[in-house]
């Protein structure tokens, strides 16, 4: 790549947030909008759970994982204190309901995997397509190895 | 009584599981737990399939995210195939599969594709079609198309970015980009087979922006695992200073460098 086309993430980022904030105006446009606070406080929720959820299972991967060479006191302490912290602040958020916590649960891993499925499909599509490319043969690969034996001549 | 059936010991104790046995299969291979992670995470897969087939019908979150699943594994597998297919049978250095199968790998790629757009704009099985189900279901399809117009206008621009012609593979991304933007225009505007365009948006603000928080919030758990990590190795102790080799070590050294030299010159 050249240097003028190396900040090319500024123009994509960009691109995507425009692709993200269109298709949020059209449902604001067709659904005649919705209150900035039920916004918030799913978001907000989602947070919580999320992050609550991934330190926990982060946790079961170190617990499993421990040995004798790791440094696990602050993984594990950390780790419980902050699955702690975030399931507590889900569980305060939606009034206690560890049933409702476990249906929201459901929704993150809905979403997760409808996430990977589609990344999967994009990036897989992607793989094939670019792997289809013609290039001329590289000289290179078409030499053998001489196992480190090399001679060489020098100029006088 | 504990019964499989119950959620939190047929789903999320299996969850819970996965999460040990992966673990597990991170230690060292001469420890005897790097042995019990295939066992644990396959016990795992049972708990979770006899949980699905004890609550079939149940209108319960678990059997509805099941459900889904289950409804979504044949064109997610038929386009991932289709796309391996299509990789390992290209003028790659790595493609050992012969050429004439390419064509068939894009045509089952598409097929899932598809399929996929099928599915989300026609009636969905019983299972995912009322109550809990029909909001997770919804919530796949919307993060799906979501995803999917973002992903692939991503990489699509991407390819263009990068330069050296790459007008097919950013056409093709393009193409994907504009239809999933259709599907979701029309979901969103007129609805599906049994979801009116209310429900889609009452999906949309609800269940989509729960999700949005839900990629920060793994983002920053994983953040903060990194963290505690780097804490914990910024405390280590140095390492003790190691003694200088001993007169008898030192000729062991020798004794084993010399040794393969000698090997060496012979062959």
């Amino acid at each position: 790549m050249s240097e003028e086309k190396d900040a090319w993430w500024g123009p994509v980022a960009l691109l995507m947030l425009l692709i993200g904030f269109s298709m949020d105006l059209l449902v604001w446009q067709l659904s005649g909008g919705t209150e900035f606070s039920l916004i918030l406080d799913r978001v907000l929720l989602g947070f919580t759970l999320a992050f609550g959820l991934t330190t926990l299972a982060l946790l079961l991967v170190s617990l499993g994982a421990v040995h004798r060479h790791v440094r696990w006191h602050e993984q594990m302490i950390g780790l419980t204190l902050l699955a702690g912290l975030g399931l507590s602040l889900t569980n305060w958020q939606i009034g206690g309901s560890i049933d409702a916590m476990f249906d929201e649960g459901v929704i993150l891993l809905s979403g997760i995997t409808a996430m990977m499925a589609a990344v999967g499909l994009v990036f897989g599509l992607l793989l094939a397509l670019v792997t289809g490319r013609e290039h001329t043969p590289d000289p290179l690969l078409e030499m053998d190895s001489t196992h480190g034996d090399v001679s060489l001549e020098l100029e006088e | 009584m504990w019964s499989l059936s119950d959620p939190a010991i047929g789903f999320w104790l299996p969850m819970a599981l996965i999460c040990l046995g992966t673990g597990f299969w991170l230690t060292d291979r001469k420890d005897p737990r790097k042995r019990l992670s295939v066992p644990i995470l396959l016990i795992s897969i049972v708990f979770i399939v006899v949980y699905g087939v004890e609550t079939r019908g149940m209108d319960t979150a678990e059997t509805a995210l099941l459900a889904v699943l289950l409804h979504m594994l044949g064109p997610v597998a038929l386009m991932a195939i289709g796309s391996l297919i299509a990789t390992f049978s290209g003028p790659s250095p790595v493609g050992p599969l012969p050429r004439g199968l390419r064509p068939l790998g894009f045509m089952m790629a598409m097929g899932g594709l598809l399929w996929i757009g099928w599915m989300l704009i026609s009636k969905p099985p019983d299972a995912i079609a009322h109550g809990i189900g029909e909001t997770i279901w919804g919530s796949w399809v919307d993060v799906f198309l979501t995803i999917l117009i973002l992903v692939a206008a991503l990489a699509g621009s991407f390819c263009v970015m990068m330069g050296e012609e790459r007008h097919k593979e950013a056409l093709t991304l393009a193409i994907l980009t504009i239809a999933g933007g259709v599907m979701f225009n029309e979901i969103m505007q007129n609805g599906s087979e049994g979801l009116a365009a209310a429900g889609w948006h009452q999906i949309h603000w609800e269940e989509m922006m729960f999700l949005i928080g839900g990629l920060m919030g793994v983002t920053a758990g994983v953040f903060a695992f990194i963290a505690l990590v780097y804490m914990a190795e910024k405390r280590a102790p140095d390492p003790d200073v190691i003694a200088p080799l001993s007169e008898e070590e030192k000729a062991v050294v020798d004794a084993v460098l010399r040794l393969n030299l000698e090997l060496e010159e012979v062959e």
